[in-house]
């Protein structure tokens, strides 16, 4: 094992700017993943207290 | 045990929810390896010093852009030909984290590209398929989200994903049918690697980090979808429409 130089001999923005940007996307990826699934589950938990009324007022207006 | 019946959405969403820490946690397990071993004990490289070491993130990143679209393409033709609705959800699961990868190679590529070519971007041949590799996974996600009937836009997104699937031998080949400043293959299925051990090391070791990364964030949003589309299905179904 050798430790490794954090300059990365002289290419530290390059070498650390591209795992840095990938960290980026995935953490992204994975809080925007965890945020859609809190958004469905208390979706879920409200329209199991008033059975979607936006929706069912929307589709009236359409339809009328 | 009869398979088949795993291909209602309904009875998947259970499964899926158990097999996600089985690729989750190997996942992250993996990608803590694949850096120590690329960053710890793959040596300097004589020609480009440090600097190659972003391969470890772009050549991964780069191989499950081109595949996870294959998949796609495959998946999304399934939904379509079969009108099995998983295997079409399953394709719209696929294409945001096939992009993220897309992305993620283009953006390494540059940073690779400016110190060892001397310019962050050229209109190079694979450079440039890759970015249209891009352009057709957002082309396929703003397409399903622009249609408002799930079914439909499965169909859309299918027509495009299936069309757009020639692309990916043309990034593959590209290396070989131009001339082109970006480098041929280093890893060949049949011929010998070109690069020492521990180096190829890191890369397989993070290749597998991304494709098990990927199955888990494929099920999780597989799932999510599932249930979107049921609850609009039940509100819909309410309302009497």
């Amino acid at each position: 094992m050798n430790w490794p130089d954090l300059s990365m001999g002289g290419y530290g923005f390059y070498v650390w700017g591209s795992y840095i940007a990938s960290l980026i996307f995935i953490v992204w990826e994975v809080v925007s993943l965890k945020q859609r699934k809190k958004a469905l589950t208390q979706q879920q938990q409200s329209s199991k207290a008033v059975s979607a009324p936006v929706l069912r007022g929307s589709i009236n207006e359409t339809t009328s | 045990m009869n398979l088949y019946k795993y291909a209602s959405p309904a009875t998947f969403y259970p499964l899926a929810g158990k097999l996600i820490p089985w690729f989750a946690i190997p996942a992250a397990l993996l990608f803590a390896t694949g850096l120590f071993v690329g960053f710890f004990i793959a040596p300097t490289d004589f020609q480009q010093g440090d600097a190659y070491r972003i391969i470890f993130i772009h050549v991964p990143a780069a191989w499950m852009g081109m595949f996870l679209y294959v998949l796609m393409a495959i998946y999304a033709g399934i939904g379509w030909a079969f009108n099995a609705r998983l295997s079409s959800m399953m394709a719209s699961s696929l294409a945001i984290t096939g992009a993220m990868f897309t992305a993620i190679s283009l953006i390494t590529g540059a940073f690779w590209g400016k110190p060892t070519w001397g310019t962050w971007w050229v209109w190079d041949a694979r450079m440039t398929s890759t970015l249209i590799l891009l352009f057709l996974y957002i082309g396929f996600i703003s397409l399903q989200a622009a249609i408002d009937d799930a079914r439909r836009a499965d169909r859309a997104g299918a027509v495009l994903a299936l069309v757009g699937v020639i692309n990916v031998p043309i990034i593959y080949f590209s290396v070989q049918w131009w001339n082109t400043l970006h480098q041929g293959a280093t890893i060949r299925l049949l011929q010998k690697p070109t690069i020492r051990g521990s180096m190829l090391a890191a890369l397989l070791i993070m290749l597998a980090a991304c494709w098990l990364y990927s199955v888990a964030v494929v099920l999780i949003r597989l799932r999510c979808i599932i249930l979107e589309r049921e609850q609009n299905a039940s509100r819909f179904a309410e309302v009497g429409v």
